[in-house]
This record gives C-alpha cells, structure tokens and sequence, in this order.
C-alpha cells in the first residue's frame, strides 16, 4: 500500500468516526462536537430558573458555577438531584476524600454542633492544609505517573525496572501537593529538573517520573513506555499506536512519534550521591541526565528496531495538531551537576569517611599493643595506619587542587603548589602501600615455609618410626604424603616470588619519589557526565505545562474530578481522542480546565494551576455535598448516573482501607516520607500504605486483594468484590489486631461504664456515624450472647472484627 | 470468582422489599456443589458490546479445562516428538549430516537461540529410549511410558514455537505476549472471565503448585491483568492445612464463634443497606461473605485427597516418593473439576528459571523430574476416563519451549523454533499427531503454529468466541487470537 493509499484510509476512518461522534451528540443532546484538540475557550455559566420549589431543577441551590453547568444538563433530562447528604456522611465522604481518613469522634462531634453556615468550609481548608492531603492526594498522582518502586530479581542485584531510591519522587510528589505547588511547575520538574534547576536536589527528585521507565532489559521498551505514558498521563493521547503506524483515530503520524521520540532519545539515568553517605547504594538521588548531545532518531518501518530507516533522521518536535511548537535551547549545566562528586558536602563526607578509616586504624593498633600481638601483626597495623595516613593526606591535597580547578585557576602558582603537594602525598602513598604489601608477603612467605618444614618434620619421624608394614610405591599413604609435599613446596614458591616483586615494587616507588614530582598528578576516578544538556525536554515541558495546550489542563481536571466523584466526565481519562468516550460534560470540563489555568471565580483570584483550589472548588460545589441514596425517576432515566442526579457509593481504595483499620483503632504511625518499606511487612508495619513497596511482583497482598494500583498502567482503579476481601478482612492479624487495639482504646480502664458504652462508642469510631436503636440493640445483644463462651473483651473484640467487616466501613456513601 | 452472576437488568426497579427478600435475612449457606450457572447457549445478538453473561457462544464440548504446565523447557526431542536421527549422527555437527540446510530455513518470526549461548551445532543422542503405543502407534520417550500407555487419547501438537528464547517464554504460553509487554489476561482468566463458575462455593480458577518465579513472568503467568483481580487464578496448596491466604481464621477464633460473627455482619449489613436498596457492590458483598465462609470448608474439604481409595491414591502415584508431591496436585485436580471449576493451571518445577532447563546432565534431569510427573498424569488421565470426566474435562500438557538439538556439554540449550505440546479429552481426536519438525527437530516445519493456537482450541472447545470476549479499548492483536487447530478435534 502506498503513503496516499494509507493517508486516503486513515482519511476515511477519520471522517467515518467523526460522522459517529456527531451522531452520539445529536443523540446525546450536546450542542455541538467537542474538539479536545482545540484550545480551552472558557464556557459562559448557565443561567439557571430561580430556586423555586416547582422549577424544573426541583429547588436546586447552585453553590458555585460547577452547579450551574451540572444543573443545565439534569434539567434538559427532567432529572431532580438528592438533596445534600447529613452531616455525618458528608463529613466522612470529605475526610476520607481529602485526607485519606475518617473524621475521628470528637471531630464528628465538633462538626455536628457547629451551626455556623460556613462550618463544613472550614473543615475543607482545614484539611486541604493537613499534611496528610499531600499524602492521600499523592497516592492518586502515582497511579497516574506509573509510580514503581525497583523491581528485579537475585536479591535486588539485578535492577530491572526503576530504580531504587525513587521512594524520593513520592516524597517530592506529598510535598509538592502539600505545598501547592502549581501544576504547571510539577510538569517541568517532572519531566526536566535537570535542565529547569539543576543544581536543585529537591526539584531533581521529580525526574523519579522519566526514572521509573527505565528497563534493565530493553532501552528500546524504555522510551516506548516513556512516550506512551508521558502522552497518556499528561495529554490523555494515545501515542503508543503511533510507533508503528499512523493512528488510527487521531490525527498523530507515526513521524510525529518519531519526533517526539527525538525528545527523550538522549536521557538516561543516573544515581548521585547524597550527603552524609557517599555510597550510591545506600543513599543516593536517582535522576535523569542528558547522556549525549545529538543522538539519532531514526523513523522505525512498522516500528521494528531492527528495521530503521538510515534516510530519515528524526527531529525533536510535537505533534503539529496539538498546536503550539518546541521551542528548544542548549542548556548549559554548572560543574557541581557535570561532576557531582566535586560538590563540597562530597569533599567533606569523603575526608569524614577517610577520617573514620584512620580512626579504626589508630583503634586497632593501641589496641594490639595493649593484647599480646605478635611482632608480625603490630608491624603489620603499624603500617596500614601510616597508608592510611598516607592516603587521608594525598585526599585532602588533591581536593585543594580541584577546588582550585574549580575556581578557573589551574595553571596559577597556587594550583601549581598543590598538585606538586599531592604528587608528593600521593608517592607517598604508593610508598607506604607497597611497604605494607611487602611485609604481608613475608609474612605469608614465612609461614608456607613454616608447613613446609613441618610437613619434612613428619616426613622424617615417619621414617624413623618403626616399620609396620612394607613401604612400596602402592603405599597410600606415603603417595599422599608426597603430594601434600609437592603442593606445600608449591605455595611456597609461589610466596617467594610475591615477596620478591613487592621487594621490586617498592623499590620503584622509593625510587620515583626522589624524581622531581612535577604537576602531574593523579585526579580521581569519578563518573563525569556531559556539561550541556540538550534542552530538548525542558521545551517538551513548557509546551505541555502551557496555558495554549489544549489538553494538559483537561486531562488534569477530569483526573481530579474522577478521583473525587469516582467517575469521570471524559470516562477514558488516558484517551481524549476519537478511540475514547465522549464528555458527559463537556463545557463543565472546559470550565474546569480553564478556572485551573486561570483563576477567576471566588474572591480572590488566586495562583494558576494551583490544585488545592480545584478540590475547594469541587468540593464545596452542592454536586459534591448531594446524599446517594436512590431515586427511582432519576433511575429510570439515567441509570449510570452520568449526570450526577446523585452522589455516587463507591468502596474505598485499597490503601484507605488498610490505612482506616489501623487509623480508627489507634494504631497508624502518622511518619511522613522515607524508603519504601519492604511489602512483606503489610499486615505488620503502621505506616501509611503509600510508603509500602509497589513495583512488578513486589505487593502488600493486602492491598493487592483490594485492587490495589497495577504499577504498569492505573490511569482509573476498578474496584471489585471478591471473596478473597471478605477473607482478607475477617481472618487477617490486621483486623483481629486493629479490633484489639480498639477494644484497649476505648476501654477506659475497664471502667463498666465503658463497658456499657462500647458498641455504640465501636459503632461510632469504625463506621463512623451513630448506630439506629435496632443496630445499637443487635450489637449489644451479640456481645452478651458471646460472653456465655468468652471474657468480655474477646466478646468487644469479636465486634469491633464485625464492624470492621461491616459494608459501610469500606464505603463512602 | 464471581459472587453475582453478570444479570445485565439494571437496579433501578429494585425496592427496599425486594432488597431484603433476595439477599435474606441474616447468614445463609449455599448448599455445596450447587450448580447455580447451568451451561446454555447465549442469544446471538451482533449489537453493542456487552460483558459475557457466563453462557457459551456456541455449543461447548468441554466444561473444565486443566492445564498442566512443566517450568522450564522440556525437551520435546525426548518426549513427544522423538529423533531417532540424533543417534544416528550423534556427535557429528549438523553441517556434516544430510540435514545441514535445516537450520537456514530460519523462520520469519521465529526467535534464534541466544546468541550468548553460542552454536548448539554438534548433535546430542537421544538420552532416553522411546517406542510406540496404542493403536495409534504414536511414539513416546521411555521418560513419559505411563503417559504413553495413554496415547490413544492424546492429540499431539509437535509444530509449535514461541517468541522468546529465554524462560521469559513461561509467560508467553499462558498469555500468548512477549515478557516485556508485562501483564495480559492468560488463558485461565479469559475462561473465567468468559464462562464463570459451575459452583459457587470454590474460585472458577484455580492455580496448584509452585508458579512461574519472579524472573520469567512471575504472578503474570496465573493474573488476570486488565480483566480485573475476580479473574485471576486462585493459588491453592495442595496442603489442606494451608491451602490459601487468609483461608483460616486466626486460632483466637472458633468456626462457631465466626459463624456468629457473620451472621451478625449479615443483619447490621441488612440494616444498612436498606436505605441503598439499589447498591450491587452491598448485594455483591453480602454474597461475597457467604461464599468466603463456604469457601473456608469447600477449599479443605476439596483438598482431602487422603479420603481417596488405595487404588486411586496408587494410580496417581502417592505411594511413591517420587511423585507424592505432583501425584497430590493431579488428585487436587480432578476433585476441582469434579466440584465445577473451570480452570485448573498446574505447575510443575516452578520458581527460578524452571526445573527442566537441562544445559548440563539432561539424562539425570529429566529421568528425575519426569519421573516426578509420569505416573500423576497418566493417573488423572485414567481416573478422568473411568470416572466418565474425561468428555467434558480437555487435559493441556504444555511447557515454554523445546531443548536443541545440538550438545551443550550433557545438556540441550533452549530452543524456541520448536517444541510440543498435547491435548486430550473433552472434543479432542485422540491418537493424533498434527504438524512436524524437520528430521532432526530443529525447526516446526509442517503446519507451524505458535502458542495462541493452542488457546484458541481450548476456547472453542468451551464454546467460547474470543473475539467476542474483547473488551472495548483493550484492543487485542491478531495474534493474541490465535487460530484453533481443526485437525485435531474430534
């Protein structure tokens, strides 16, 4: 087939799927297609009929735009919304919903009494300023940005996906979101902190988003996974078709995912170390850099690696139908980012870690003088801790050099004076190694000549001793003793010829040390990356994180809705394109997207793309506050409830409820940040399930059971229900210790007024509402009936197991 | 495992009445075995997509499937598509045998051996003996003679190849995916997906042995991947003290104490719900707890092979040390598809790169492993046949690839341009053989087929249209598809 028989096809799809789009909106009553690709106009609100009991939308009282545009559709429908759901279930829905917790009893109490009319704005500023937003808000951006720990095999000495140390990008995305940091500016330290703010190790955690991707196995599957989520997570396109054809249903060539490929073809990653450890294993910043600075992209045929094609050199670029245009400038990057091991806290925890090796050096030969160390072995102390010093020295001088390089000033007479310096120590060093080497060989050498002539000793007593037997060349015995001889003669040789070159060795390192020591000297072995970096996606950022791309802010906004409502207004929040649904609402969306790129409703206008207002907005809509009980009309006519005539029940997510169990009985370590703690520890460790490891075959099984993240993709969870969640929860030493904590917790000392108290106190804490008299009444009977075959706390315990089973416990009404 | 069967009638007619009558008052059992999803054939109906509604697409000649998986390669040259011309140029490099243009004929989509591994050139003999049976007269390696004695029933599928030369190629047997490409639904799940459970009490998918290790696929090889957790395979010991997670109530509590327990969790959920008489995931959750409960006896009571009669005890070998361990797995199987699972996935040799990578003393190797598994496999086949399961129960013998021709050292190295598999059982043509490799085994030469055939027939056989399967915006290739192998069938 040739290019225009292909282009002609891709054509007709194109105009066929548009026919069917515009047919689902005549149908769906949508005034007119819904062009994600064209930029964000910001829609006028609708004008609603006045709140009157017998208008059409039933009363309806608008607390914010949101409402307006919510209503407009409902009432083309002749839908009537709940009315907003009592104070308890609100306040459990916004807890669980913004912090990733229930209200605890006192709060609800608090809430319950407050009758002022701005009460529940209140508890929303409260708890978007409660660092534990930043946490349960962080959970839903992994998902989207893939999120994963280092996965792999043989013990962790095979990373093969990720990298260790990226439990730093989790900690940069809870601070971040704590810290409102505008969403625009995530996108850039995201995608390009090494060339935005390079020598800001706060920000170049954010490249743990480019780090995840990366494959032991495969750097070709590497970029695939970097372009197709890249797209998916902040455009809502499917670019991934793309690598080996025309897409199919959205106006992206496969040239454009070359271009786009051009864009990342330098990065890599790399580990820099961290201060106070300078060893990469232990601790360290794992990171993206610019490897090279021109690399070839070469258009694939049919996206086959093995089949480029040499002609068509890729240019970095963007989709020409997104709009817009890459902007690209060389970045050049400061020597403390080119050289990281030349940065001060890497000169000064490199002479702390030679000062502690001195130390021990010192420690270890007072020591030996004070026991009864053979001549041999204190000699032998003695000089490794003149090497040591030795090579402390030779440390220090040569960081005298480099700051001195630093500084511009190799050539100048200082700089002159200190490489001579650490020529000297240096020599030195090389010295005072090859004494110690020798005086090891002599000792080795002395003690093989030692078995040998133990070994003759036998040989000869055997000879005198008594004969017993007749000696012949098939006695055993003596053939074996004779091998034994050979190979001891052998090591002994052996030794020899080691003791004679260290004899040499250090000859030659005296002898050099009385040459003229000249500037030459020995710089150290450290990884030294390239000092420009490309600025190719530093301008893929900035194309993205900008207010005339059409799509970031839609995806953005329609991910946050999804999160809130549990159901999108784009239902395929990953595909804004043909292949994807169509918006239940799509001017609400576009209102969205631009109230989050440009602020202007409220009081104050506020910073753009801050996401904290977003949520206020969201959640202090009367949408938002509705009850989600049914509604037999509205049920008949929009079964799915696509237009929000009622909150939607949802289940928590997996890590809600895992953090709940240990939050409502008093048990949750509230600890902020830190390494991924190891997923075998789930039903033990009380952290907060967000630090829990998460990567490819490495899962807390709890959560996996509740339908915890897929690493490899979760732009939306699906939750289910399983019989395996009905085990996990009733038979786990989770719930049966959280039922125990919280039977310690409430009771009081053991006061029988606690006692009396406990159901309806269990009742209020797990689920967190009042039981009615009836539940009150099944409760108590339960725990009377159980105490016929238990102690009265095995019989609270044995509630608080039910309770947590309990639907409502799981659900968000 | 689904706790509601998929009704497609929407909830909206649903009252607070009729909330309480469906789902009853209090803690209910179901009555072990009950056979709540009768096999039927669904309406054709080309409109919409819709999610499976758990009956066939057309008339199914299998009700269970179990798919015994052997980790790590075995050698297809010593099992089921014997070489005798091995041992006549044993030694000789394949250069200097009439042969020598076999290895040319490299495949398009074949993947070579790994290059690190060097040239497997010089021919290793045959390392065990091998004759005919049945009436059939196939040929079988003397390491498989129990499994031979069954030959009349087997079809075997000696044309086969895969795409990955590594044990990464343990996750493309079950998903028919190359392991980069990560998780994708197996064949097991799109089963359960498809058809669902003939017994509401145990899982429709259940998974025996120790699976695939971290390295080659891991969880992958027995997930469910996009189609959702309540499809994935359900691991089970065959240990009736341990047999799944979180199975058992911790020791403080007794099963008496528990059955209170719930039956309270049953009234407080009623009491709750009532205000939400049209929410499925409450209604799923209540059935949900009934079936775990269920499940905390069904599971152990299925796993009671120790109730099993000497001679069936005998006949899958749990009187030999040998093959206790995978003779237990076989027995578990059959009482699985005896209570209405769908899918039982048996894994042999799991963990790591898979026991039966033989680079180095093949001989000592597979004489131990099958061994392991010779006598259990062709005790289920018996037991299956007397029993009268074997004609709705297809049996699927299958590993990740072949083993080369040529020598490494004692050994054979992987080899993914060829390797065999069999069916048998339910609407399978037994004593069959279809395709070949050429003479010395190197490449699947006449009717080649690769791994997503063998699904393909599997699903037919259960009536199942994959295609119909498909859910939107989880395009699947052609490839995943795979094309069933008529010439096989009965």
């Amino acid at each position: 087939m040739t290019t225009s028989h292909r282009r002609r096809r891709a054509l007709l799809v194109h105009f066929l799927t548009g026919v069917a789009l515009a047919l689902h909106a005549a149908a769906s009553g949508a005034a007119a297609v819904w062009q994600p690709f064209a930029p964000v106009a910001r829609p006028a609100v609708p004008i609603l009929a006045d709140s009157q009991a017998d208008s059409p939308t039933g009363g309806f009282q608008a607390r914010n735009p949101i409402d307006a545009f919510i209503a407009a559709e409902q009432h083309k429908r002749g839908l009537k919304p709940r009315p907003e759901a009592p104070k308890e279930i609100l306040l459990r829905r916004v807890y669980l919903d913004l912090i990733g917790l229930p209200p605890t009893t006192q709060e609800q109490a608090a809430f319950e009494e407050d009758r002022s009319t701005d009460a529940y704005e209140r508890v929303v500023d409260r708890l978007l300023s409660d660092p534990r937003h930043g946490e349960r808000w962080a959970r839903h951006w992994m998902d989207v940005w893939r999120y994963s720990d280092w996965a792999g095999w043989s013990g962790g000495n095979q990373i093969r996906d990720s990298k260790p140390h990226i439990w730093k990008w989790r900690d940069w995305i809870v601070e971040s979101l704590n810290a409102d940091k505008g969403y625009d500016r995530m996108i850039v330290e995201m995608l390009a902190a090494d060339e935005a703010t390079p020598e800001d190790a706060q920000s170049l955690r954010a490249t743990g988003f480019l780090v995840r991707n990366y494959k032991m196995l495969s750097r070709e599957q590497w970029l695939e996974d970097t372009l197709k989520h890249t797209s998916q997570a902040f455009l809502g396109v499917t670019l991934g078709c793309a690598k080996c054809h025309d897409h199919v249903y959205d106006p992206i060539s496969q040239a454009d995912y070359y271009q786009m490929r051009a864009i990342f073809e330098p990065h890599w990653v790399r580990t820099d170390p961290v201060p106070g450890d300078t060893n990469v294993l232990k601790a360290g910043l794992v990171r993206v850099f610019d490897t090279d600075t021109n690399p070839p992209t070469y258009f694939l045929n049919r996206g086959d690696e093995r089949k480029p094609d040499t002609n068509r050199l890729m240019v970095p670029n963007v989709p020409r139908a997104l709009g817009g245009a890459l902007e690209i400038q060389p970045v050049s990057l400061p020597a403390s980012a080119s050289r990281p091991d030349r940065r001060d806290f890497f000169h000064r925890d490199t002479l702390a870690a030679a000062d502690a090796v001195l130390a021990e050096a010192r420690g270890k030969l007072s020591a030996a003088r004070k026991s009864q160390a053979s001549d041999g072995e204190l000699k032998e102390l003695e000089l490794s801790l003149a090497l040591t010093e030795a090579r402390r020295g030779a440390l220090a001088t040569l960081f005298e050099v480099e700051a001195l390089e630093d500084a511009g000033k190799r050539g100048s007479e200082a700089w002159a004076a200190a490489a001579q310096n650490t020529v000297l120590r240096q020599r030195a060093t090389a010295v005072a190694e090859a004494r110690l080497t020798l005086h090891k060989s002599r000792l080795a050498e002395a003690e093989e000549q030692r078995k040998v002539d133990a070994e003759r000793a036998k040989l000869v007593s055997g000879t005198n001793a008594p004969q017993t037997a007749v000696t012949t060349n098939n006695d055993d015995g003596a053939a074996k003793r004779r091998t034994e001889d050979e190979k001891l003669s052998k090591s002994l040789a052996a030794a020899s010829s080691h003791r004679a070159a260290a004899v040499k060795a250090l000859a030659e390192a005296e002898a050099q040390s009385k040459t003229a020591p000249g500037t030459n000297y020995l710089p150290r072995t450290a990884e030294q990356y390239p000092a420009n970096s490309t600025g190719r996606r530093l301008a893929f950022a900035r194309w993205i994180a900008n207010t005339n791309n059409p799509l970031t802010a839609r995806v953005a906004a329609n991910q946050i809705w999804l999160k809130h409502f549990g159901q999108a207004i784009v239902p395929s929040p990953n595909d804004f394109g043909r292949n994807g649904k169509p918006p239940s609402h799509p001017e609400l969306l576009d209102w969205l997207a631009s109230e989050l790129m440009r602020p202007t409703s409220g009081a104050q206008p506020g910073e753009p793309w801050s996401m904290k207002r977003l949520h206020r907005l969201i959640v202090t809509s009367r949408a938002y506050r509705m009850a989600s009980t049914p509604d037999e009309n509205n049920a008949r006519i929009d079964p799915d409830n696509t237009y929000l005539w009622r909150m939607n029940s949802r289940r928590m997510e997996a890590e809600a409820v895992r953090d709940s169990l240990l939050y409502v009985s008093g048990g949750l370590d509230l600890e902020r940040g830190g390494p991924e703690i190891d997923n075998n520890l789930g039903l033990t460790s009380k952290r907060r399930s967000l630090y829990m490891r998460q990567a490819a075959e490495k899962e807390v099984e709890f959560l996996k059971i509740f339908d915890g993240p897929t690493v490899t993709e979760c732009y939306a969870r699906r939750p289910t229900v399983v019989p395996q969640q009905a085990l996990a929860m009733a038979n786990s030493e989770l719930t049966l210790n959280a039922a125990r904590s919280l039977v310690k917790a409430l009771s009081n000392g053991g006061t029988a007024a606690a006692a009396e108290d406990f159901p309806r106190d269990a009742f209020q804490r797990v689920l967190g509402r009042k039981p009615s008299p009836e539940e009150l009444r099944l409760c108590r009977e339960f725990i009377e009936v159980r105490k016929g075959s238990a102690s009265g706390s095995q019989a609270q315990e044995a509630l608080a197991i039910v309770l947590f089973n309990h639907n409502d416990f799981v659900t968000v009404r | 495992m689904k706790p509601t069967p998929r009704d497609q009638n929407s909830c909206h007619g649903i009252t607070r009445r009729s909330f309480l009558s469906d789902t009853g008052m209090g803690f209910t059992g179901l009555a072990l075995g009950a056979m709540l999803f009768k096999d039927g054939i669904a309406r054709a109906d080309g409109s919409a997509w819709r999610p499976p509604d758990g009956r066939p697409h057309f008339a199914p000649r299998a009700k269970s499937v179990i798919w015994i998986f052997l980790c790590g390669g075995v050698s297809h040259l010593e099992s089921f598509d014997v070489k005798p011309e091995l041992n006549t140029f044993a030694g000789k490099s394949i250069a200097d045998t009439p042969y020598k243009d076999v290895v040319k004929t490299e495949g398009k989509d074949v993947v070579g051996a790994n290059p690190a591994h060097g040239n497997r050139k010089v021919l290793l003999p045959l390392q065990t003996g091998y004759k005919a049976y049945g009436k059939s007269g196939l040929v079988v390696g003397d390491w498989f003679q129990n499994v031979g004695e069954c030959a009349d029933d087997l079809a075997v599928v000696r044309s086969l190849w895969t795409i990955h030369n590594d044990h990464g190629a343990q996750l493309t047997w079950q998903t028919g995916r190359h392991p980069r490409e990560l998780e994708h639904p197996t064949l097991g799940s799109w089963v359960a997906y498809g058809l669902g459970a003939m017994n509401e009490n145990l899982p429709e998918y259940v998974v025996l042995g120790v699976p695939t290790g971290d390295c080659c696929g891991g969880a992958f090889t027995h997930g469910a991947a996009y189609l959702g957790p309540e499809y994935g395979g359900v691991r089970l010991n065959a240990d009736s003290k341990k047999p799944l997670a979180f199975l058992k109530p911790p020791d403080a509590i007794s099963y008496e104490e528990q059955a209170g327990n719930l039956g309270l969790l049953g009234k407080l959920n009623h009491l709750a719900g009532v205000d939400y008489p049209d929410d499925k995931n409450l209604r799923a959750r209540i059935k949900s707890y009934e079936m775990a409960f269920q499940m905390q006896t069904s599971i152990p009571e299925t796993l009671q092979f120790e109730k099993e009669t000497p001679e069936t005890r005998s006949l899958y070998g749990l009187d030999r040390r040998e093959c206790k361990a995978f003779g237990e797995q076989c027995l578990v199987a059959r009482r699985l598809v005896e209570r209405g699972v769908r899918f039982v996935q048996l894994f042999h040799g799991g963990g790591g790169g898979g026991d039966w990578d033989a680079h180095s003393e093949i001989k000592s190797n597979h004489t131990k492993l099958a061994a392991e598994v010779d006598r259990p496999i062709a005790g289920l086949l018996k037991d299956l046949k007397q029993r009268g399961l074997l004609q709705d129960t297809l049996v699927v013998f299958g590993t990740e690839f072949g083993r080369s021709p040529g020598a490494e050292g004692t050994g054979r190295d992987h080899h993914p341009q060829a390797f065999c598999a069999w069916l048998a059982g339910a609407g399978i043509r037994g004593g069959t053989t279809y395709g070949a490799t050429d003479e010395i085994g190197f490449h699947a030469a006449v009717d080649r087929r690769y791994v997503t055939d063998i699904h393909a027939t599997v699903l037919h056989l259960l009536g199942l249209d994959s295609r119909a399967l498909e859910i939107p915006g989880r395009k699947r290739l052609e490839m995943d598809h795979g094309a069933k192998i008529r010439e096989i069938l009965a």
